[in-house]
């Protein structure tokens, strides 16, 4: 069966570029999931500005919140990554080593978490300086 | 450890134009994409974001096609990735044939709705 085969071959190979891959994938998959929810809902101004308003309100609720903030952490991993692998792939591919592929990998976590902290921090903020309305 | 990369030709299919696709639309959406959540989501925070907000915003073009751009760029990369995701699972012709109107139909509706939006809408009168 064709998912078994491919998600053992995740399992199976656990190689930091394998890890690299399979967080793009998530991260990826999570960020095009809440773009489509969020182009409709944006759309809903002009569309249908009350439920517009009900969009907004669901969005400033915490768990939302914390959402948000994993949200802007996959955007950041995603495009770090994806910057890492364009790199590799259209500038320089004798930068596809294990061992290349390995620090660079470790770089690319280090600078989305340097990136992504701050940004939690302030939008942490904004939700505790909300709460209870 | 040196590696000795070498050049092969590779027959321009559409899945070679969907793999440049995903490399030179991903260094665009690096830009839009991370300018927009540095505003929207840190500086402004969703607190300050209500109708008003987006009237202020899509006063001008600038935002207006700022916004087109992102979405268009965004959702054409993000749609190609999950056809991309979804062939490691569906191998069929039939099922991959179906898989990509299905995402196809999506995509345009969801890329019609945004655009529309974003160039037909009018700030509410005061």
């Amino acid at each position: 069966m064709s998912f078994k085969t491919a998600s053992e071959g995740y399992v199976k190979y656990q190689g930091l570029g394998n890890w690299a891959f399979v967080l793009h994938r998530l991260t990826g998959l999570g960020v095009i999931l809440f773009l489509a929810i969020h182009v409709v809902d944006t759309a809903f101004v002009y569309f249908a500005p009350d439920l517009y308003k009900e969009a907004i309100a669901l969005y400033r609720s915490p768990l939302f919140g914390l959402g948000e903030i994993l949200l802007v952490l996959s955007i950041i991993y995603h495009g770090l990554n994806g910057l890492r692998v364009i790199y590799f792939d259209m500038v320089n591919p004798n930068m596809w080593t294990i061992e290349i592929n390995r620090k660079s990998v470790i770089w690319t976590w280090i600078i989305t978490l340097v990136l992504w902290l701050p940004a939690a921090v302030v939008m942490g903020s904004h939700i505790l300086e909300h709460l209870g309305g | 450890m040196t590696t000795q990369s070498r050049t092969v030709d590779v027959p321009q299919t559409w899945e070679s134009f969907a793999w440049k696709w995903m490399r030179y639309s991903g260094v665009i959406i690096f830009i839009l994409a991370w300018i927009h959540v540095l505003i929207q989501d840190i500086l402004v925070g969703v607190y300050k974001i209500d109708i008003g907000y987006v009237a202020g915003r899509w006063n001008g073009g600038f935002w207006r096609v700022y916004d087109f751009l992102l979405l268009f760029f965004a959702f054409s990369h993000g749609m190609n990735g999950v056809r991309q995701v979804l062939y490691d699972y569906i191998h069929s012709a039939g099922g991959r044939r179906a898989l990509n109107w299905i995402l196809l139909i999506l995509w345009a509706i969801v890329v019609v709705i945004g655009t529309i939006a974003i160039f037909a809408f009018t700030p509410p009168a005061a």
